[in-house]
Protein backbone atom coordinates (compact mmCIF):
# COMPACT_ATOMS: atom_id res chain seq x y z
CA UNK A 1 0.00 0.00 0.00
CA UNK A 2 3.15 2.29 0.33
CA UNK A 3 3.21 2.83 -3.68
CA UNK A 4 -0.60 3.23 -3.72
CA UNK A 5 -0.97 5.76 -1.07
CA UNK A 6 1.83 8.18 -1.63
CA UNK A 7 0.93 11.48 -2.25
CA UNK A 8 1.01 13.15 -6.27
CA UNK A 9 4.25 14.55 -6.93
CA UNK A 10 4.97 17.54 -9.63
CA UNK A 11 3.58 17.62 -12.56
CA UNK A 12 5.92 16.42 -15.30
CA UNK A 13 4.26 18.49 -17.65
CA UNK A 14 5.51 21.52 -15.47
CA UNK A 15 9.27 20.02 -16.58
CA UNK A 16 8.55 19.61 -19.81
CA UNK A 17 9.19 16.06 -19.59
CA UNK A 18 5.36 14.63 -20.64
CA UNK A 19 3.61 16.18 -24.31
CA UNK A 20 -0.29 16.02 -22.30
CA UNK A 21 -1.03 18.32 -19.91
CA UNK A 22 -2.56 17.57 -16.39
CA UNK A 23 -2.64 13.73 -17.72
CA UNK A 24 -0.30 12.84 -14.80
CA UNK A 25 -2.55 14.38 -12.48
CA UNK A 26 -5.59 13.39 -13.98
CA UNK A 27 -4.05 9.42 -13.56
CA UNK A 28 -2.88 10.14 -9.84
CA UNK A 29 -6.06 11.32 -8.54
CA UNK A 30 -7.93 8.46 -10.17
CA UNK A 31 -5.63 5.86 -9.22
CA UNK A 32 -3.51 7.40 -6.40
CA UNK A 33 0.19 6.09 -6.00
CA UNK A 34 0.22 4.74 -9.77
CA UNK A 35 2.24 7.74 -11.44
CA UNK A 36 5.74 8.57 -9.88
CA UNK A 37 8.45 10.82 -10.31
CA UNK A 38 11.94 9.16 -11.26
CA UNK A 39 14.93 10.80 -9.86
CA UNK A 40 17.35 10.06 -12.39
CA UNK A 41 17.19 10.99 -16.02
CA UNK A 42 17.25 8.63 -19.14
CA UNK A 43 18.38 9.41 -21.81
CA UNK A 44 17.03 8.47 -25.13
CA UNK A 45 19.48 6.96 -27.25
CA UNK A 46 20.55 8.15 -30.78
CA UNK A 47 19.96 5.28 -33.83
CA UNK A 48 23.43 3.81 -34.61
CA UNK A 49 22.22 2.75 -38.04
CA UNK A 50 19.21 3.62 -40.47
CA UNK A 51 15.79 2.34 -39.67
CA UNK A 52 15.93 0.49 -42.41
CA UNK A 53 18.50 -2.10 -41.37
CA UNK A 54 16.95 -2.12 -37.67
CA UNK A 55 15.16 -4.67 -35.91
CA UNK A 56 12.25 -3.24 -34.19
CA UNK A 57 10.20 -4.06 -31.10
CA UNK A 58 7.09 -3.21 -29.78
CA UNK A 59 5.91 -2.85 -26.08
CA UNK A 60 2.63 -2.24 -24.46
CA UNK A 61 0.49 -1.69 -21.42
CA UNK A 62 -2.62 -2.19 -23.60
CA UNK A 63 -3.28 -6.01 -21.68
CA UNK A 64 -3.20 -8.01 -25.71
CA UNK A 65 -1.95 -11.26 -26.23
CA UNK A 66 -2.96 -14.59 -28.15
CA UNK A 67 -6.54 -15.87 -27.39
CA UNK A 68 -5.02 -19.09 -26.59
CA UNK A 69 -2.28 -17.54 -23.80
CA UNK A 70 -3.94 -16.95 -19.92
CA UNK A 71 -6.02 -14.14 -19.32
CA UNK A 72 -4.40 -10.73 -17.66
CA UNK A 73 -5.08 -11.00 -14.02
CA UNK A 74 -7.60 -7.92 -14.18
CA UNK A 75 -9.39 -8.68 -11.11
CA UNK A 76 -6.13 -8.12 -8.45
CA UNK A 77 -6.58 -4.56 -6.82
CA UNK A 78 -2.82 -4.19 -7.24
CA UNK A 79 -2.91 -5.17 -10.90
CA UNK A 80 -0.88 -8.00 -12.75
CA UNK A 81 2.63 -8.07 -12.33
CA UNK A 82 3.49 -10.41 -15.46
CA UNK A 83 3.61 -9.94 -19.02
CA UNK A 84 2.66 -12.12 -22.45
CA UNK A 85 4.79 -12.48 -25.62
CA UNK A 86 3.31 -11.97 -28.50
CA UNK A 87 4.76 -13.41 -31.56
CA UNK A 88 4.97 -10.47 -34.51
CA UNK A 89 3.45 -12.40 -37.43
CA UNK A 90 0.29 -12.49 -34.96
CA UNK A 91 -2.86 -11.15 -36.65
CA UNK A 92 -5.77 -9.31 -35.46
CA UNK A 93 -7.79 -12.90 -34.84
CA UNK A 94 -5.10 -14.74 -32.85
CA UNK A 95 -5.34 -11.65 -30.25
CA UNK A 96 -7.47 -10.61 -27.70
CA UNK A 97 -7.34 -7.86 -25.14
CA UNK A 98 -7.76 -8.44 -21.58
CA UNK A 99 -8.27 -5.58 -19.82
CA UNK A 100 -10.43 -3.35 -17.45
CA UNK A 101 -9.74 0.02 -17.37
CA UNK A 102 -9.97 1.86 -20.73
CA UNK A 103 -12.14 1.74 -23.48
CA UNK A 104 -11.70 -0.68 -26.59
CA UNK A 105 -14.47 -1.10 -28.75
CA UNK A 106 -12.85 0.24 -31.76
CA UNK A 107 -9.83 -1.69 -30.88
CA UNK A 108 -11.91 -4.53 -30.77
CA UNK A 109 -12.82 -4.20 -34.06
CA UNK A 110 -9.19 -3.46 -35.18
CA UNK A 111 -6.15 -4.49 -32.91
CA UNK A 112 -4.12 -2.40 -34.71
CA UNK A 113 -5.50 0.81 -33.43
CA UNK A 114 -4.27 0.24 -29.61
CA UNK A 115 -0.96 -2.71 -30.83
CA UNK A 116 -0.17 -1.74 -34.29
CA UNK A 117 1.10 -5.36 -35.13
CA UNK A 118 -0.28 -5.55 -38.83
CA UNK A 119 1.42 -1.88 -39.71
CA UNK A 120 4.59 -3.07 -38.47
CA UNK A 121 4.65 -6.14 -40.34
CA UNK A 122 3.88 -4.02 -43.46
CA UNK A 123 6.44 -1.54 -42.93
CA UNK A 124 9.07 -4.70 -42.37
CA UNK A 125 7.54 -6.02 -45.72
CA UNK A 126 8.23 -2.68 -47.30
CA UNK A 127 12.02 -2.76 -46.07
CA UNK A 128 11.05 0.61 -44.16
CA UNK A 129 12.23 -0.95 -40.93
CA UNK A 130 14.55 -3.50 -40.97
CA UNK A 131 13.03 -6.50 -39.00
CA UNK A 132 10.62 -7.11 -36.26
CA UNK A 133 12.04 -8.78 -33.45
CA UNK A 134 10.63 -12.99 -33.08
CA UNK A 135 8.22 -11.55 -30.14
CA UNK A 136 6.47 -7.78 -28.90
CA UNK A 137 5.19 -7.47 -25.38
CA UNK A 138 1.93 -6.66 -23.78
CA UNK A 139 1.11 -6.06 -19.97
CA UNK A 140 -1.97 -4.43 -18.58
CA UNK A 141 -1.26 -0.88 -17.54
CA UNK A 142 -3.03 -1.06 -14.41
CA UNK A 143 -0.14 -1.97 -12.21
CA UNK A 144 -0.29 0.19 -8.49
CA UNK A 145 2.62 -0.54 -7.07
CA UNK A 146 5.34 1.27 -9.63
CA UNK A 147 8.81 -0.22 -7.58
CA UNK A 148 7.37 -3.65 -8.12
CA UNK A 149 6.31 -3.30 -11.77
CA UNK A 150 9.88 -1.77 -12.28
CA UNK A 151 11.50 -4.51 -10.43
CA UNK A 152 9.74 -7.34 -11.70
CA UNK A 153 7.49 -6.70 -15.30
CA UNK A 154 10.29 -3.76 -16.67
CA UNK A 155 13.64 -5.13 -15.86
CA UNK A 156 12.24 -8.76 -17.57
CA UNK A 157 11.34 -7.40 -20.53
CA UNK A 158 14.16 -5.24 -20.76
CA UNK A 159 16.45 -8.18 -20.35
CA UNK A 160 14.30 -9.96 -23.14
CA UNK A 161 14.35 -7.03 -25.38
CA UNK A 162 18.50 -6.65 -25.69
CA UNK A 163 19.47 -10.13 -25.16
CA UNK A 164 16.75 -12.27 -26.47
CA UNK A 165 15.84 -10.47 -29.56
CA UNK A 166 18.41 -8.46 -30.20
CA UNK A 167 15.68 -5.30 -30.85
CA UNK A 168 17.94 -2.01 -31.95
CA UNK A 169 14.68 -0.12 -31.40
CA UNK A 170 11.95 -0.63 -28.71
CA UNK A 171 8.54 1.23 -30.04
CA UNK A 172 6.46 1.74 -26.26
CA UNK A 173 2.83 2.63 -26.29
CA UNK A 174 0.45 3.33 -23.37
CA UNK A 175 -3.19 2.21 -23.54
CA UNK B 1 -8.62 2.89 6.40
CA UNK B 2 -9.91 5.50 4.68
CA UNK B 3 -7.42 5.33 1.98
CA UNK B 4 -8.02 1.50 1.95
CA UNK B 5 -11.46 2.08 1.41
CA UNK B 6 -10.89 4.73 -1.73
CA UNK B 7 -8.31 2.71 -3.21
CA UNK B 8 -10.64 -0.39 -3.54
CA UNK B 9 -13.70 1.62 -4.56
CA UNK B 10 -11.07 3.51 -7.63
CA UNK B 11 -10.00 0.12 -8.57
CA UNK B 12 -13.49 -1.42 -8.43
CA UNK B 13 -14.99 2.05 -10.29
CA UNK B 14 -12.40 1.65 -12.86
CA UNK B 15 -10.84 5.38 -11.36
CA UNK B 16 -14.43 6.48 -10.54
CA UNK B 17 -14.72 6.77 -6.45
CA UNK B 18 -18.60 6.70 -6.97
CA UNK B 19 -18.96 4.43 -9.59
CA UNK B 20 -17.12 1.84 -7.13
CA UNK B 21 -18.74 2.09 -4.30
CA UNK B 22 -22.32 1.42 -6.30
CA UNK B 23 -20.50 -1.71 -8.09
CA UNK B 24 -19.45 -3.29 -4.32
CA UNK B 25 -23.05 -3.08 -3.74
CA UNK B 26 -24.37 -4.21 -7.56
CA UNK B 27 -21.88 -7.80 -6.89
CA UNK B 28 -23.62 -8.45 -3.01
CA UNK B 29 -27.47 -7.44 -4.22
CA UNK B 30 -26.89 -10.11 -7.42
CA UNK B 31 -25.70 -12.50 -5.13
CA UNK B 32 -28.01 -12.25 -2.21
CA UNK B 33 -31.10 -11.94 -5.92
CA UNK B 34 -29.39 -15.64 -6.79
CA UNK B 35 -29.77 -16.58 -3.29
CA UNK B 36 -33.42 -15.84 -2.94
CA UNK B 37 -33.64 -18.45 -5.67
CA UNK B 38 -33.02 -21.35 -3.19
CA UNK B 39 -31.78 -23.46 -5.50
CA UNK B 40 -29.46 -26.66 -4.13
CA UNK B 41 -25.82 -24.96 -3.32
CA UNK B 42 -22.55 -27.45 -3.71
CA UNK B 43 -21.33 -27.31 -0.30
CA UNK B 44 -18.57 -29.89 -0.53
CA UNK B 45 -17.16 -27.65 -3.43
CA UNK B 46 -16.96 -24.59 -1.01
CA UNK B 47 -15.25 -26.62 1.95
CA UNK B 48 -12.90 -27.61 -0.73
CA UNK B 49 -12.51 -23.93 -1.98
CA UNK B 50 -11.84 -22.38 1.56
CA UNK B 51 -8.93 -24.97 2.60
CA UNK B 52 -7.01 -22.96 -0.19
CA UNK B 53 -3.77 -20.31 1.20
CA UNK B 54 -5.33 -16.87 2.09
CA UNK B 55 -3.88 -14.84 -0.90
CA UNK B 56 -5.58 -17.16 -3.43
CA UNK B 57 -8.93 -16.45 -1.58
CA UNK B 58 -8.28 -13.09 -1.35
CA UNK B 59 -7.94 -12.77 -5.36
CA UNK B 60 -10.99 -15.19 -5.24
CA UNK B 61 -12.93 -12.36 -3.34
CA UNK B 62 -12.58 -9.67 -6.35
CA UNK B 63 -12.69 -12.73 -9.06
CA UNK B 64 -16.26 -13.23 -7.81
CA UNK B 65 -16.87 -9.29 -7.17
CA UNK B 66 -16.09 -8.88 -10.82
CA UNK B 67 -18.27 -12.36 -11.84
CA UNK B 68 -21.43 -11.33 -10.07
CA UNK B 69 -21.02 -7.56 -11.35
CA UNK B 70 -20.60 -9.36 -15.28
CA UNK B 71 -23.72 -11.51 -14.67
CA UNK B 72 -26.06 -8.63 -13.41
CA UNK B 73 -25.97 -7.81 -16.64
CA UNK B 74 -24.91 -4.12 -15.74
CA UNK B 75 -21.39 -4.56 -16.82
CA UNK B 76 -19.52 -1.42 -17.57
CA UNK B 77 -15.58 -2.23 -17.42
CA UNK B 78 -14.76 -2.81 -21.05
CA UNK B 79 -14.97 0.71 -22.48
CA UNK B 80 -18.96 1.06 -22.53
CA UNK B 81 -19.17 4.14 -21.07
Amino acid sequence: MTAAGSLPGPDPREAGTQLRPGLWHTINSRYPGSMITKPDFVPLVALRKPLSECRVTFVSSCGVHLKNDAPMEVAHPFGDFTFRRVPSTAKHGDLIIHQLKYPHDDADLDINVIFPIERLQELAAEAVIGALTPEFFSFIGYNMDPERFEAIVARDIAAAVVEEQRADVALLAPA
Amino acid sequence: MEKVIRFVRLHLGDGNEEVGRKEIEKSWIEATRVLLRYEPVDREFLDRVLKADDSTLALLYYRLHFHLIRRSGAWVHDGSR
